[in-house]
């Protein structure tokens, strides 16, 4: 039985040829047994996302994999007419070891187009629920992708692969978390209500900011995002004074000068007793002025701060991946070994019953010649006839275990076989 | 005429004592309903001292201001009297955190000017001394762990600051495993608080002990000189941040200021052994 992984994913093809591959959730199923008609397949798994599209097939015949592209081909061509068909510099495929790595590396979002990044994991579940409610998984594919799930689950907890933010906005609230700690509690103050402000207002609330005050020159616009976090709103001329209030500030007004100046936040300081303060301006012309940050106890980010923050994170989850690399490694060989020794399994329990049998015959052609024993005789001649299969056992027994494990093993078990007739 | 000013003395230090009362509740506490009690406590406290060199003045016909111990009584009461006035000028309750310890302790020292009653008995003596000590070390306990918070708190700030974000700092540390500004910030100001009160207590127990055991000279040991500057210094400390609201970087500065301080006086009490022995 084989392994075999065909697809495509933003490493190889562009959106333009993804979007046409895509299967929607809707149609996974019955998709799912069309593949495992057409390719002759064991098992099957159909992986699609925005940014990949991949198959996983087990299945004995050779032809399987021609069968996985053809099957993508007209999939193709079906869905976009009769201009989608050229895939085949888009495609990959990976077999056994290749593929098992692969769905690892997936599991793991080592693959993924911002590294680390959690979805990707709860996809595959999703996947992996399908395939296994239209019966397609229940043999090696199952094992692999059951054992991905735990790798990255490992990988998530012993390498620093998913922790730090990766988007501006989570940058900004992690930040935050390092000066407060608990955001429980906190003001937050929105000046200039845009999308980005929303996203990083999102974030904060839903990391437990409770209080969200929203100012905009716009008046509705301001009541429209403060009612989506149960905010207040502030008159645009009327914020200043109540800056003394504020623990956390973002800014992304589009004014084109500064808003927010040093003097007027070092008097809010004061009045708040140097409790300290964040102020995020995402704004593009800056909206504060930068020597805000020579205050002590306030602390100053723009949206090129938060950017390098999240380069650095980013190179921070490149150096972590080396380390779920070779944690992938172990875990492939660890898998292997598994099946490798399932493998031999009936071979080592053959051998022992031939040995055995072998015994009893000769014991029962001489037995008779001995005449009459005692019960003690009795036991020596057991303990006697069980110590020498014992010891010549043994030594093929440890041989076909430790050739179960090497790649090339499987000249040394068939040897064996050969030697003690156990082929018959 | 019998001489009653040193009586009057130490009724006043005792009615200070509950202005200092006051303080460390208020520090422990973060609130306190006791500053009612303990201004008419202190109010009559400057009454009595008042009583006291007034008396003192007649007596010897100058102001005494002849020793260390009269020039610090004298120096409590108008800094007591100081506190009345911006007190009723202000309504600066905050103030009283710094003028009670420090008029307290300064006539509690006054109050030793004149020899006390001798040991009633050498297991009193240290039992006594023993407390000093336990205080001292729970005090400079409390302080180490706020200096250690300091270093972090200067450390975690200047990398927020400075907008440093690689990952780990210190080649060892990773910034996600250092506490959070605030819980530093916190950190700072609680074993300061604590170890304050400690050592407060820890200098009264010690004086005393020190005048009892030695009669008027203690005052003139240069390391009761040094402790007496740290335990100011502390004061101010202490003050600065709960009432004036100094945070972050500048209290972190002050608390490992006050550290360095106490290794001085910790380096000069290495002196003490041949006294123990005594």
């Amino acid at each position: 039985m084989r392994l075999l992984l065909t697809g495509l994913s933003h490493h190889t093809a562009p959106v333009e040829v993804r979007e046409r591959l895509a299967i929607p959730e809707q149609a996974l199923a019955e998709t799912l047994t069309a593949l495992r008609q057409r390719a002759g397949a064991d098992e099957a798994l159909i992986l699609s996302t925005c940014n990949r599209v991949e198959i996983a097939v087990t299945s004995d015949s050779e032809a399987a994999a021609g069968a996985v592209r053809a099957f993508l081909a007209e999939h193709t061509t079906a869905r976009a007419g009769a201009a989608g068909s050229a895939l085949g510099e888009y495609l990959y495929e990976l077999n056994d070891r290749e593929a098992i790595r692969h769905i690892f590396r997936v599991a793991a979002s080592l693959d993924s187009m911002v590294l680390g990044e959690p979805q990707i994991l709860g996809q595959m579940k999703a996947a992996y629920a399908a395939a296994r409610a239209g019966g397609a998984l229940h043999g090696i594919l199952d094992d692999v992708l059951t054992r991905a799930f735990s790798v990255a689950k490992r990988i998530r907890t012993e390498t620093g692969i998913g922790r730090s933010a990766v988007s501006v906005s989570y940058a900004a609230v992690e930040l935050a978390r390092q000066i407060f700690g608990d955001l429980k509690g906190k003001t937050v103050l929105i000046v200039g209500a845009g999308k980005m402000s929303e996203l990083a207002a999102r974030h904060l609330h839903s990391s437990g900011c409770e209080r969200i005050l929203v100012t905009n020159r716009t008046h509705s616009r301001a009541v429209e995002m403060a009612e989506l976090f149960g905010g207040q709103v502030i008159d645009y001329d009327g914020w200043k004074p109540r800056l003394a209030e504020m623990d956390i500030v973002l800014t992304s007004s589009g004014a084109s000068e500064y808003i927010l100046h040093r003097d007027e936040l070092r008097r809010a300081l004061e009045k708040r007793r140097n409790r300290p303060v964040f102020v995020i301006d995402i704004a593009v012309p800056r909206n504060v002025d930068p020597a805000v940050n020579e205050l002590e106890n306030v602390f100053l980010y723009d949206i090129d701060d938060l950017g390098r923050a999240v380069e650095q994170n980013l190179k921070a989850r490149q150096r972590e991946a080396e380390e779920a690399e070779q944690i992938i490694e172990g875990e492939i060989e660890r898998l292997i070994g598994r099946w490798k020794a399932r493998e031999v399994a009936p071979t080592l329990v053959k051998l022992q019953q031939q040995l055995e049998e072998l015994a009893r015959a000769e014991m029962e052609r001489v037995r008779g010649k001995l005449g009459a024993l005692s019960p003690q005789q009795e036991e020596a001649l057991a303990v006697y006839t069980r110590g020498l299969l014992n010891k010549i056992a043994h030594g093929p027994l440890t041989e076909i275990r430790r050739a179960a494990a090497r790649p090339e093993g499987e000249e040394t078990i068939a040897l064996i076989r050969r030697m003690f007739r156990l082929e018959e | 005429m019998t001489d009653f000013s040193m009586l009057w003395l130490r009724v006043a230090a005792v009615l200070y004592l509950v202005g200092l009362t006051h303080s460390i509740v208020t520090l422990l506490r973060r609130e306190s309903r006791l500053f009612q009690v303990a201004l008419v406590s202190v109010q009559a406290a400057v009454v009595f001292h008042f009583v006291s060199i007034a008396e003192k003045t007649f007596v010897t016909r100058h102001v005494p201001v002849g020793n260390f111990f009269q020039t610090a009584s004298l120096c409590a009461w108008l800094s007591a009297m100081v506190f009345m006035i911006v007190y009723w000028r202000y309504k600066f309750i905050g103030l009283s955190l710094f003028v009670f310890p420090l008029v307290a302790v300064l006539t509690v020292t006054a109050a030793m000017g004149a020899p006390l009653a001798p040991w009633a008995n050498r297991q009193v003596r240290d039992v006594w001394l023993l407390v000093h000590i336990v205080l001292v070390l729970a005090g400079y306990a409390a302080l180490l762990l706020s200096a250690g918070a300091a270093v972090f708190y200067l450390i975690q700030e200047r990398h927020l600051k400075r907008k440093q974000m690689t990952r780990s700092y210190l080649g060892f540390m990773d910034s996600e495993r250092v506490p959070p500004l605030a819980t530093l910030d916190m950190l700072i100001t609680r074993s300061m608080s604590i170890g304050f009160v400690a050592v407060t207590l820890a200098v009264i127990a010690g004086s005393t002990w020190a005048s009892i055991e030695m009669g008027v000279r203690w005052i003139s040991q240069a390391k009761i000189a040094v402790s007496l500057i740290t335990w100011g210094f502390w004061l101010l400390m202490v003050f600065l941040r709960v009432s004036a609201g100094w945070r972050g970087r500048k209290a972190a500065i002050l608390a490992l200021i006050v550290l360095g301080f106490c290794a001085l006086t910790w380096a000069a009490h290495v002196g003490l052994e041949p006294l123990l022995v005594q």
